[in-house]
């Protein structure tokens, strides 16, 4: 069982259904020669051939479209995104098809379907390449939506959603692509969807986030020790719909205050769901108000200046102290 | 001072406006000979000329594609999509190119442009004739989105969204297209975009809505009044950039809150408000903020669409259950 980073072990995830269930088939630009884009799908295509790995022209409304099809005549598609910033032209094809298939023929047909992209910011891409953009899935009926946060979870996690009969999102957060390796059990395995993971425990405060962001509330977690002498506990939502809001209310309930940290705008962000949904159902267990670490409400900026637009360390921490200190 | 519905508030906004300024045009399928799918051109062609009014193929990304190109280049368009639940075809424009364009040029263009769609369920239509989409574009910054939920304020926020330097997403709640009439000017006037309306004073509870559920909420508070409960009912109308402020004066003051939306709950603007408003007024609130939404589900199709949508029992049962609390 030898270490992996998250790209190689979302890789390895189709590598092993792929093996286990002749009727998964892999398309998406570039994911058979050239092996995908961030190398995801590298050897696929020389393990099962180009019928099933299956190199597309440039058009996700197509790759989507030619999915959702595959999938309600009995295949299990996964589609890769070259970056999810690329998945608004195939936004129709996503939320009035895809999403609704099973509801629109009461359940005589259902698109077992995964639509996988790289997400999020930190690489200095261009334009287009690092929004964070999961609130469109999220709020879309019909679709789960998906973004693990290491190794080993996105393994499980994609397994899972391969198997699953609806359509998943799974937006794999690229900055930590290959930022760490842990072991990743060979074979298949799977990390149920729907349930979040609670990653460190503690009795202070919990601190809700996903994806890349979550490394970063792991390693304010440990700040927060050092120097307020803060047990904070860190909650990873990994599945945001359908969102598992037992495990947020029960550690609410312990610690009475939350931050919840995201990368994407603020307006309309993940966190504000979570946040109206704590406010709601657990306000006499709050002793201060939700607090939300995000990005602005701008478009995310280039290269160099990105680092400002995405939540770091040192803001997850101001975020503590303001909860704390309500 | 004529008595318009909203949809005749609607085609005089544009009348109005192609008057004063004639880089206003008006595009898309059958807003031309036709007068659109729900007469909200009726009759610009006949005054302004087809290159004015331009009737378009269908095709949704085209259409806001070229408005695009056209407001960058000078000209005022005001695209229509016949549905707010066809505009996902043309998602790509809209988020990817409009919504960016002087963040993008860094400021050398801009996109003054609409896209009008009328929205919402009500009137027993098929399929993707129904959504309650604001989300989708309230959440992508440099979008504008309003929602009017009367005449006078469809015409004034509509002139004003013309007029606006920037993208508006204009989404007109089509089951009170025609439920009732009341005076709007005949000149060119603004309601600005970006200020929410208290609609109806009330010291109890303040409720929050837009479009046609604000009509939903007036009654509502009615209701309320009977179980001697003073509800304020502010009427958002724009929801990006919203108003914040107007919202956490009143639930400062009232401590109490329910929100009420068409669409459904998870990551409707409910829950961002909910979130706002708490945040903002913590130490106000002697009860959590009720939402009263559609389901997490697709809005289903003909009668069943009555229990989707709240209707005024049900914003009536929630104020109940938040001042009780």
């Amino acid at each position: 069982m030898p270490p992996k980073n998250l790209v190689q072990a979302v890789n390895e995830a189709m590598m092993v259904e792929m093996g286990l269930d002749e009727d998964v088939v892999v398309m998406g630009e570039d994911v058979g020669v050239d092996g995908g884009v961030f190398r995801a799908t590298l050897g696929l295509i020389e393990e099962y051939g180009p019928e099933r790995v299956i190199d597309t022209p440039l058009a996700e409304s197509g790759i989507l479209g030619t999915a959702i099809g595959m999938a309600a005549y009995g295949l299990r598609p996964v589609a890769e995104m070259q970056f999810s910033g690329f998945m608004t032209p195939g936004f129709d094809q996503l939320v009035s098809h895809a999403a609704r298939i099973r509801w629109r023929s009461r359940g005589r047909f259902s698109a077992s379907l995964v639509l996988r992209a790289p997400y999020g910011g930190g690489i200095h891409a261009l334009e287009h390449h690092s929004e964070s953009q999961e609130t469109i899935y999220i709020h879309t009926p019909g679709v789960k939506m998906v973004i693990p946060s290491s190794p080993y979870d996105a393994k499980g996690l994609l397994i899972s959603a391969i198997r699953d009969p609806d359509p998943v999102v799974f937006l794999e957060p690229k900055k930590i692509y290959r930022a760490f390796r842990e072991e990743v059990p060979d074979g298949d395995y799977t990390v149920p969807l729907g349930q979040c993971n609670v990653s460190r425990e503690g009795s202070d405060l919990t601190l809700v986030s996903w994806g890349y962001v979550h490394r970063l509330c792991l390693e304010a977690a440990e700040e927060a020790q050092e120097k307020e002498g803060l047990d904070v506990e860190v909650v990873d939502v990994r599945t945001l719909s359908p969102l598992d809001f037992a495990t947020i209310a029960e550690s609410v309930k312990k610690t009475g205050r939350v931050v919840v940290a995201q990368e994407a705008p603020q307006t309309l962000g993940f966190a504000s769901e979570i946040s109206a949904r704590i406010m709601e159902e657990l306000i006499l267990h709050l002793e201060s108000p939700v607090i939300r670490v995000t990005g602005f409400d701008t478009a995310m900026p280039y290269h160099s200046m990105e680092h400002y637009y995405m939540p770091d360390v040192g803001r997850v921490m101001r975020g503590i102290r303001k909860a704390v200190n309500f | 001072m004529a008595k318009l519905t909203l949809v005749e508030a609607v085609n005089d906004a544009l009348k109005t406006e192609m008057r004063e300024d004639d880089r206003v045009v008006i595009l898309g399928e059958d807003v031309g000979v036709d007068g659109g799918v729900f007469r909200a051109t009726l009759e610009l062609i006949d005054e302004f000329g087809e290159a004015r009014v331009i009737d378009t193929p269908l095709a949704e990304s085209g259409i806001v594609g070229t408005a695009l190109g056209m407001a960058i280049y000078g000209l005022r368009p005001v695209g229509e999509i016949q549905f707010s639940g066809f505009m996902p075809p043309a998602y790509d424009q809209i988020i990817s190119h409009i919504a960016r364009i002087r963040w993008r040029s860094r400021g050398r263009y801009e996109a003054p442009m609409v896209i009008r769609a009328p929205y919402g369920g009500g009137i027993r239509s098929p399929e993707h004739h129904a959504e309650s989409p604001e989300t989708y574009y309230a959440h992508i910054p440099g979008l504008k989105v309003v929602i009017p939920s009367s005449p006078y304020d469809a015409k004034g926020l509509l002139v004003s969204a013309i007029r606006d330097p920037d993208p508006v997403v204009f989404l007109e709640p089509k089951k009170i297209y025609r439920a009732f009439r009341e005076e709007v000017p005949e000149e060119a006037y603004t309601v600005p975009l970006g200020e929410a309306q208290v609609t109806r004073e009330g010291s109890d509870l303040t409720l929050v809505s837009w479009g046609y559920v604000h009509r939903v909420a007036l009654e509502a508070a009615e209701m309320a009044e009977s179980d001697g409960i003073d509800v304020e009912v502010i009427d958002l109308r724009t929801l990006n950039p919203p108003d914040h402020a107007t919202v956490v004066d009143s639930v400062a003051k009232t401590g109490y809150s329910v929100i009420a939306q068409e669409a459904h709950s998870v990551s409707g603007f409910g829950s961002e408000l909910a979130a706002v408003i708490s945040e903002a007024t913590f130490f106000s609130l002697k009860a959590p903020i009720e939402r009263v939404t559609g389901f997490d589900v697709t809005i289903p199709l003909g009668a069943k669409e009555d229990l989707y949508i709240p209707d005024a029992e049900r914003v009536h049962r929630a104020i109940r259950r938040t001042v009780n609390f």
